[in-house]
């Protein structure tokens, strides 16, 4: 079984919102680790730090079962991410970043995986207005998605 | 000091129907609540209707978790009820989760966070649930009261309403400061009786208002909490002055016994054995009042709205097209585990709803059987409250009771309610020349003179029929065997009581 569509489209607009951002840090941060951090603070205040590991964690599983590049990506106490940096690409920056993510599919299929248990439990409606708090409204706008899905 | 010198405390919506009635308008602003109860007591629940009915952007509800149920696992659960309005998260409601804190550090740290994410949101409303698990770890009394004084006194301080939610047993009441602190305690009950579930509501403690005391019935529907009040939301509402005004049967001899017919705003008891035309002559009474333009409701039980519209019109009695321009509702009510407060409430609103002004309950028995059996204990208070209520404001209630008839006694009703009713006609039926017919009698009238004449009646196409003249060759009629006389009849027109009310 492969990561929703509609929840692959959010995540990959997400990492490309996040890429874009990611060019002004220094050093230069990994979009999917900036995402993952972002919903990570999110629900952790939201949810407590346990019920936010026992999602990534199961997340992580799932996205393993279809992107085996992420074998070496951890879950470690407190629900941070470890060991992303052995799989994710150098990103070119200077690909057009306003649409989807260039990037490998491994940290697509994670965000999508989390996205997808989150959309699970509290369902489509709660899960965009948590996501809305920390993303601008552009990004769940389905005019920027090349595939023109909803989320 | 004067009226108008005296602080105002602003009442919040408790977003739960019925609630705000037995809160005595709505919940004091700035309050310190607790909400107790069991698990599964519905408090949560309760607490996430409040709110939801008072959370704004400007003024957010902060909704702090602590250890226990995760907020992913209360959401998707409380995203079920109608009241859950998911644009409404995270700008107006804020959960906030402080499990972390609990487990690693004190009481003194659990309130700095508290303080520190209340100064960052200025919320209107603020929710800890579970307040029990916070104080679980063991500490001193001392640290646990100066805990909660803190925290009240913050919390108002900075304009919030506040709800602790705890799971508290009832032998926990005494000797726990948290209750003193505590401008309001809601304590909700379940308990299992025979084979049903009864839940009740306790205002055990609200400073400033007077809410309305006792146990109140409430249900968890997909609409969350639903309260219903003991008073029915009506002591707020003056009693209307006694009326003057008959209301008719449309049975000319029987409005004749009553002298014009029933008082408005009377109880009436019509009470006979099976078979004896109780719902017919309820049917007619209420069809007379819709021809004089009073909107009316049939509270049913024993049979479905329909059956009961096709009798009538087997009797040349419409209750199709009133029904259809809003002037009567037959209400259906077998629902078999509902508490008898709940019931009343679906007549009370009927009766609001439709401006009624007579009300049938048909029958008292089959009323009875449609409770909950743990309710059945409470049917006569509860029905009292009820006749009061709705008499009070100008309704006239019909009910019909059946009665096992007896040929060695002339029983009213088998539910001692007699008290409850101003006016009571008795039908049954008699042993007469060798056939089994039946008999009216005016028993009760209060504060107005009637008939105190046996009269033979029939049911017939056109309802009920009362024959002839008063039976006067017969002695010993209700007993239901008389005995033939040969005295001379008398005369046709009733005669009416002197004036002496009938005590029974």
């Amino acid at each position: 079984m492969t990561a929703a569509p509609g929840m692959r489209d959010l995540a990959s607009r997400l990492l490309a919102y996040e890429a874009v951002a990611a060019k002004s840090s220094e050093p230069m941060e990994s979009p999917t680790l900036r995402v993952y951090e972002k919903v990570r603070t999110n629900l952790t205040a939201f949810a407590g730090v346990s019920a936010f590991e026992s999602l990534a964690f199961r997340a992580l599983m799932q996205a393993k079962s279809e992107a085996p590049e992420l074998w070496a990506v951890q879950v470690a106490a407190g629900g941070s991410l470890q060991g992303l940096g052995e799989f994710e690409p150098q990103i070119e920056m200077d690909k057009d970043l306003a649409g989807e993510f260039p990037g490998d599919d491994g940290g697509i299929i994670l965000i999508a995986r989390l996205l997808g248990l989150l959309r699970l439990f509290l369902g489509e409606a709660l899960t965009l207005s948590l996501l809305r708090n920390t993303w601008p409204g552009e990004v769940f706008d389905d005019r920027n998605s090349v595939h023109g899905r909803k989320a | 000091m004067n009226t108008q010198d005296k602080v105002k405390i602003n009442k919040l919506p408790t977003g739960v129907p019925g609630l705000d009635e037995i809160v005595g308008g709505g919940l004091p602003e700035f309050s310190f609540n607790i909400i107790a109860g069991a698990p599964g007591s519905g408090k949560t629940t309760l607490a996430h209707q409040f709110v939801f009915a008072n959370a704004a952007p400007e003024r957010p509800a902060l909704y702090f978790t602590v250890l226990g149920e995760s907020a992913i696992k209360m959401l998707r659960y409380q995203q079920q009820y109608t009241f859950f309005d998911p644009a409404k998260l995270p700008d107006a409601i804020r959960f906030i989760n402080l499990s972390q804190v609990v487990l690693e550090k004190d009481l003194g740290a659990v309130l700095e966070e508290i303080t520190k994410e209340v100064e960052k949101a200025n919320p209107a409303v603020v929710v800890v649930d579970s307040f029990r698990t916070m104080v679980r770890k063991p500490q001193s009394d001392m640290d646990l009261q100066s805990f909660i004084q803190r925290l009240a006194l913050f919390l108002a301080s900075w304009q919030a309403t506040t709800f602790l939610i705890g799971e508290y047993a009832e032998d926990e009441l005494r000797d726990n400061p948290i209750f003193t602190v505590a401008d309001g305690l809601f304590w909700l009950r379940q308990t299992a009786e025979r084979n049903s579930i009864v839940r009740k509501l306790q205002i055990i403690k609200l400073r400033g208002q007077d809410s309305v005391p006792g146990l109140h019935t409430f249900r968890i529907t997909d609409a969350g909490v639903q309260a219903f009040s003991r008073t029915f939301g009506l002591t707020a509402r003056k009693r209307n002055p006694a009326s003057n005004r008959r209301l008719c049967f449309g049975v000319p001899e029987l409005d004749k016994m009553l002298d014009g017919g029933v008082r408005e705003g009377d109880s009436v008891l019509v009470a006979g054995s099976s078979g004896t035309g109780k719902s017919v002559l309820a049917t007619q009474f209420i069809a007379e009042g819709i021809r004089h333009g009073e909107p009316g409701i049939v509270a049913v039980f024993e049979e479905r709205p329909e059956a009961y519209a096709e009798r009538a019109t087997s009797l040349g009695l419409d209750l199709e097209t009133p029904q259809k321009d809003g002037q009567l509702t037959i209400l259906y009510l077998r629902p078999l585990d509902l508490s008898v407060d709940e019931t009343m409430q679906s007549i009370l609103d009927a009766v609001q709803k439709i401006g009624a002004k007579r009300l049938v309950i048909d029958s008292l028995a089959g009323f009875e059987m449609a409770l909950s059996p743990g309710f059945r204990a409470d049917f006569r208070e509860s029905l009292y409250r009820m006749i009061f209520a709705l008499t009070g404001i100008g309704v006239t209630i019909l009910s019909t009771v059946e009665v096992d008839e007896s040929f060695t006694e002339f029983p009213f009703s088998t539910y001692s309610i007699s008290f409850l009713t101003d006016d009571i006609i008795r039908l049954r039926y008699v042993s007469i020349d060798g056939q089994l017919r039946k008999i009216m009698v005016v028993i009760k009238m209060r504060g107005g003179n009637h008939a105190k004449d046996v009269r033979e009646y029939e049911i017939t196409s056109k309802g009920v029929v009362i024959l002839g003249k008063r039976l006067t060759n017969y002695q010993g009629l209700i007993s239901g065997i008389p005995v033939h006389s040969d005295r001379p009849g008398m005369p046709e027109e009733p005669s009416l009581d002197t004036g002496i009310e009938h005590k029974t």
